[in-house]
C-alpha cells in the first residue's frame, strides 16, 4: 500500500489549536481522524485479540518447548538441567521405539483417512439426494461427532474384547476366528483395525456434512448436462462431485492429516492399563502422541519430550503439505 | 459514529479480558491464607479407598474451623499430578498420598515437602516398623517426608466355591499346605484347570511375577540403583513362565475393567492378596460375598504395596495440615482404618490390638484377616524399590504379556532376553 494513498492531503489544526478557534471545522477533523483510524488501524485492533492470545497460549508455549528440547529436563531430577545441545534430537534418529511409533502413527493414519474421507464423501452424495427425513438423516451422522471420544472409545474397547466382545462375536458368524477369537491388542494389524475404526466411526459424519455442504453450491444442471451425455451416478460424483467441492476436499485432507498423526486419546484408552502409556504389550499401536506422553510423564524425561514435539510438529507439516498437493493434483487443479 | 464508539469499545474491552486473563494465569493469587484464624480447607489427594469418609466428619465436628475435603483419583494419575505440581510451584494439595513404588522418586526431592521431623514426628518412630520408617526418610536421616499409612503383607485369596467344584479342600488350611512353595503352587494350578474343564486358575502371569518378585531379597534393583535382573527378577520371571506354559493365566491385565469383570465371573479362582485388596474385591464383586478365603502365600511373606501421607511445602495450611495428619496415625483412627477398608497399619504394636487381633471379615468366610495379614507383615523384610522400578516393572510385564499372547508365545528363553533387553531400555529411559 502507498503510503500517501491514504494521508490527509489538506492540513488540519490540532488539538492544540484549542477550542473556539474554529467550531464549523472540528467535528469534521474529529470525523476524519476517525475515518483514518477506522480504515487503517482498526482492523488491527479487531484481530489484535486472537493474536495476543495465540502469542501466550500458542507461541510462547511452542518456542518454550523448542528451548525445553534443547536441554536435559528430568521431572525425577532436578539437579539435571542443563542444555543438551542437539543430543535429545540425535538420540530420536536411533530411537527405535520413535520410529515404530512413527510406523503405527502412519499405520493407523492410512488406515483411517482414506476409508474416512471415501466414505464421507459417499454418504455426502447420498445425503445430497432428494430423501424423506432429510434433516433427521444429516443430524444423524453427526451424532458420532457430538459424542466424546473418551465415552466413544471406552465402548469400543468393550467391543474389541477378546473373549466377550461383539465384534468377535459377528466375526464368528462369518465363521472367522470361531475356534480362536482374534486377540485386538496382539498383534499390530488387528490392534491398527480397531482404533481406525474408532476413528473413522467418529469422523465420517462431520466429513460427510462438510462435503453436503460444499455439494449443496452445485448448479444442478450440471449434473442434468452429464445425465443427458450418459452418465451414471459413480462418474458423475468422480468427474463432477469431487472437481467442483476441491477446496472442501483438501481442508477435510489436511484436518485428518493433523488429526490423524496426533491420535492420541483412542490408542490411549484401547490399552487396559492406560497409563503406562506403551500402547500394547510390544508397542504395537503405541502412536507418537502417546510415546510424548509416555517419555514426558511416565518417563520423567521432559526434554527429549519436546524434542519428540518438535519432530511430531515438523511431520505433520511435511505430510499436510505433501497431501494438500496431491489432493490438488487428483482433483484436477493447476496450482 | 456512535455505533462505531461502541464498537471501539467492544473491541477494547474484548483486549482488556484477554489481558486480565493473562495477568491472572502468571500471578499468584494468594488465596487461602489462614493466618487470620478464619476457615481452614484441608485437601487430601490420594487413590482408591483410604477409608477417611468417616474419620473425616469426625474430625470436622472436633476442629469446626477445619474443613476437609477427600480427592479420590486415579493411582498413576495422582502421583503425576503431583509431581507436575511441585515442579510448578503451586497447586498441590495440603496433604499428598504417595505410593511405596513412587517413593524414591519423591524423596529425591525432600526440599519440597515439610520435614516432619521439624513439626515433632520424631516421637512416631518407635511406633512403625523400621523399614517403613526409614523408605520415606532421606539418607542423611535428616528429613522425613511422610508417615506411613498402611503395610500390604501378602496373602492368597481363593474363591472356596470354585475350589469345591475341582475337588480341591476349601478349609484355609488345608489349602495353605497344598502350596509351601511356587512349584505345588503351579501344581495345584494344573490339578485345578484338568478337573474344572479347563477353567483358569489365576488372574495374570503378572501376579505371579510381581509377588514372588517381592519375596526376593533384591527385586529389579540394588539400593545403589543398578539393575540387576539375574538376581531376584530372573526367579520371579521364571515361575511365571511355568505358570504361563502351564496354561493357568486368563491373562488378564491387573486394574482393567476385564480384570474386574472376571471378579465377579469368576474367571479365576485364586489371587495374590495384599491386605488393601480386600477393599478393592469387596468393592468390585459385591455378590461374590462369602465365596472368598483367605490361605498363606507360597513362599512365606513378601510385600506389594502400602502408602505414605506428605506434606508438600507450598501447601499454605502446612500447621493444620501436620495436626490433622497427627490425629490421623493414632491408633483409634489407624484400627478405624482397618476395619473399614481392610489396610493394615504401619504400626506393629497395633496388631497385638484385639481390635486387629480378633478382627475376621465376614467377606472373605470370616478368615481371621487381622492375624493372617499383621503375621506376614512382621516377618517381612521389604525390598528397596529403585527411581526407575514402575517403568523397569511395566516393560516386563509387558515381556509377560508377548509370552502370553503375543509374537513370544511358548519361547521362554527367547521372552527372558527380550525381558532384559526391555528392562535395561526402561532403566536407562
Amino acid at each position: 500500500m502507498s503510503p500517501t494513498r491514504a494521508a490527509p492531503t489538506a492540513p488540519r489544526p490540532g488539538p492544540a489549536a484549542g477550542p473556539g478557534t474554529d467550531p464549523q471545522r472540528r467535528p469534521s477533523a474529529w470525523r476524519d481522524r476517525w475515518y483514518r483510524f477506522d480504515v487503517r488501524y482498526l482492523p488491527y485492533l479487531l484481530i489484535a485479540p486472537f493474536f495476543l492470545l495465540f502469542a501466550v497460549f500458542g507461541l510462547f508455549p511452542i518456542v518454550f518447548n523448542g528451548i525445553v528440547a534443547l536441554r536435559t529436563w528430568r521431572l525425577d531430577d532436578p539437579t539435571l538441567d542443563g542444555w543438551a545441545g542437539g543430543e535429545n534430537f540425535s538420540r530420536l534418529l536411533g530411537d527405535g521405539d520413535f520410529w515404530n511409533a512413527l510406523y503405527n502413527t502412519f499405520g493407523i493414519f492410512l488406515l483411517s483417512t482414506v476409508p474416512q474421507l471415501l466414505l464421507a464423501l459417499v454418504v455426502a452424495s447420498l445425503l445430497n439426494r432428494k430423501l424423506r427425513a432429510q434433516t433427521w438423516f444429516r443430524v444423524g451422522v453427526l451424532l458420532p461427532y457430538i459424542t466424546p471420544v473418551t465415552a466413544s472409545t471406552l465402548i469400543f474397547t468393550v467391543v474389541f474384547a477378546r473373549d466377550t466382545g461383539i465384534a468377535n462375536w459377528a466375526l464368528s458368524l462369518l465363521g472367522i476366528g470361531e475356534t480362536e477369537p482374534i486377540d485386538w491388542r496382539a498383534s499390530k494389524w488387528a490392534s491398527w483395525i480397531a482404533i481406525a475404526t474408532m476413528v473413522n466411526w467418529k469422523w465420517i459424519g462431520y466429513n460427510a456434512l462438510l462435503y453436503l455442504a460444499a455439494m449443496q453450491s452445485i448448479p444442478r444442471d450440471v449434473y442434468e448436462a452429464a445425465a443427458v451425455d450418459g452418465a451414471g451416478p459413480w462418474r458423475q460424483l468422480w468427474r463432477i462431485t469431487v472437481p467442483m467441492i476441491r477446496p472442501v476436499v483438501i481442508f477435510t485432507v489436511v484436518l485428518s492429516t493433523i488429526g490423524g498423526l496426533q491420535l492420541f486419546t483412542e490408542p490411549m484408552l484401547f490399552e487396559p492399563n492406560s497409563a503406562a502409556a506403551t500402547g500394547g504389550a510390544d508397542g504395537e499401536w503405541q502412536t507418537i502422541a502417546q510415546l510424548i506422553y509416555k517419555v514426558g510423564w511416565r518417563d520423567l524425561n521432559l526434554g527429549y519430550a519436546a524434542a519428540m514435539s518438535w519432530a511430531l510438529f515438523l511431520v505433520i507439516l511435511i505430510v499436510a503439505a505433501v497431501n494438500a498437493l496431491i489432493t490438488n493434483r487428483l482433483g484436477g487443479g493447476k496450482r | 459514529m456512535k455505533q462505531s464508539w461502541s464498537r471501539l469499545a467492544r473491541v477494547l474491552s474484548a483486549g482488556a479480558v484477554s489481558l486480565a486473563m493473562v495477568a491472572a494465569c502468571s500471578g499468584n493469587s494468594g488465596g487461602g491464607d489462614s493466618t487470620s484464624g478464619g476457615d481452614v480447607t484441608l485437601k487430601i489427594n490420594f487413590w482408591g479407598d483410604f477409608g477417611l469418609d468417616e474419620l473425616k466428619s469426625k474430625y470436622e465436628s472436633a476442629n469446626p474451623n477445619v474443613k476437609i475435603v477427600l480427592n479420590t483419583g486415579e493411582y498413576n494419575a495422582q502421583h503425576e499430578d503431583l509431581q507436575k505440581k511441585l515442579i510448578a510451584g503451586n497447586g498441590a494439595p495440603d496433604i499428598a498420598a504417595i505410593d511405596e513404588g513412587f517413593v524414591v522418586q519423591f524423596r529425591g526431592q525432600a526440599d519440597k515437602f515439610v520435614n516432619l521431623l521439624d513439626k515433632g514426628a520424631g516421637k512416631y518412630e518407635q511406633n512403625y516398623l523400621p523399614w517403613k520408617w526409614k523408605q520415606t526418610l532421606t539418607p542423611d536421616g535428616k528429613t522425613q517426608i511422610g508417615l506411613g499409612t498402611d503395610v500390604g503383607g501378602l496373602a492368597m485369596c481363593y474363591r472356596t466355591d470354585l475350589f469345591k467344584a475341582a475337588g480341591l479342600p476349601t478349609d484355609r488350611d488345608q489349602v495353605s499346605a497344598l502350596w509351601p512353595t511356587w512349584d505345588a503352587f503351579i501344581q495345584t494350578g494344573q490339578q485345578y484347570v484338568a478337573k474344572s474343564g479347563g477353567k483358569k486358575f489365576v488372574d495374570a502371569a503378572t501376579n505371579i511375577f510381581n509377588p514372588v518378585l517381592g519375596q526376593q531379597p533384591v527385586g529389579f534393583y540394588d539400593e545403589s540403583d543398578t539393575l540387576k535382573m539375574d538376581g531376584g527378577p530372573r526367579v520371579a520371571f521364571d515361575v511365571a513362565a511355568k505358570a504361563i506354559a502351564a496354561n493357568l493365566s486368563a491373562n488378564l491385565t491387573a486394574f482393567s475393567p476385564e480384570w474386574n469383570a472376571g471378579f465377579v465371573k469368576g474367571n479365576f479362582a485364586v489371587l495374590a492378596c495384599p491386605a488393601w485388596m480386600q477393599g478393592h474385591i469387596k468393592n468390585t464383586a459385591p455378590q461374590t460375598e462369602g465365596k472368598w478365603d483367605v490361605a498363606a502365600i507360597p513362599g512365606g511373606g513378601g510385600n506389594w504395596g502400602g502408602s505414605f501421607l506428605t506434606i508438600p511445602k507450598q501447601g499454605k495450611n502446612v500447621d493444620e495440615a501436620y495436626k490433622f495428619l497427627e490425629w490421623l496415625i493414632q491408633p483409634e483412627q489407624q484400627i478405624e482404618i482397618f476395619k473399614q477398608v481392610g489396610n493394615l497399619p504401619s504400626q506393629p504394636a497395633l496388631y497385638q490390638d484385639p481390635a486387629i487381633k480378633d478382627f475376621t471379615n465376614p467377606f472373605f468366610s470370616n478368615a481371621p484377616v487381622g492375624q493372617i495379614f499383621s503375621k506376614t507383615a512382621e516377618n517381612l523384610t521389604p525390598q528397596y524399590l529403585g527411581k526407575k522400578n514402575g517403568p523397569t516393572r511395566v516393560a516386563v510385564e509387558n515381556v509377560l504379556g508377548r509370552l502370553s499372547t503375543g509374537n513370544l508365545k511358548g519361547k521362554p528363553d527367547q521372552a527372558w532376553t527380550e525381558a532384559v533387553k526391555e528392562a535395561e531400555k526402561a532403566a536407562t529411559s
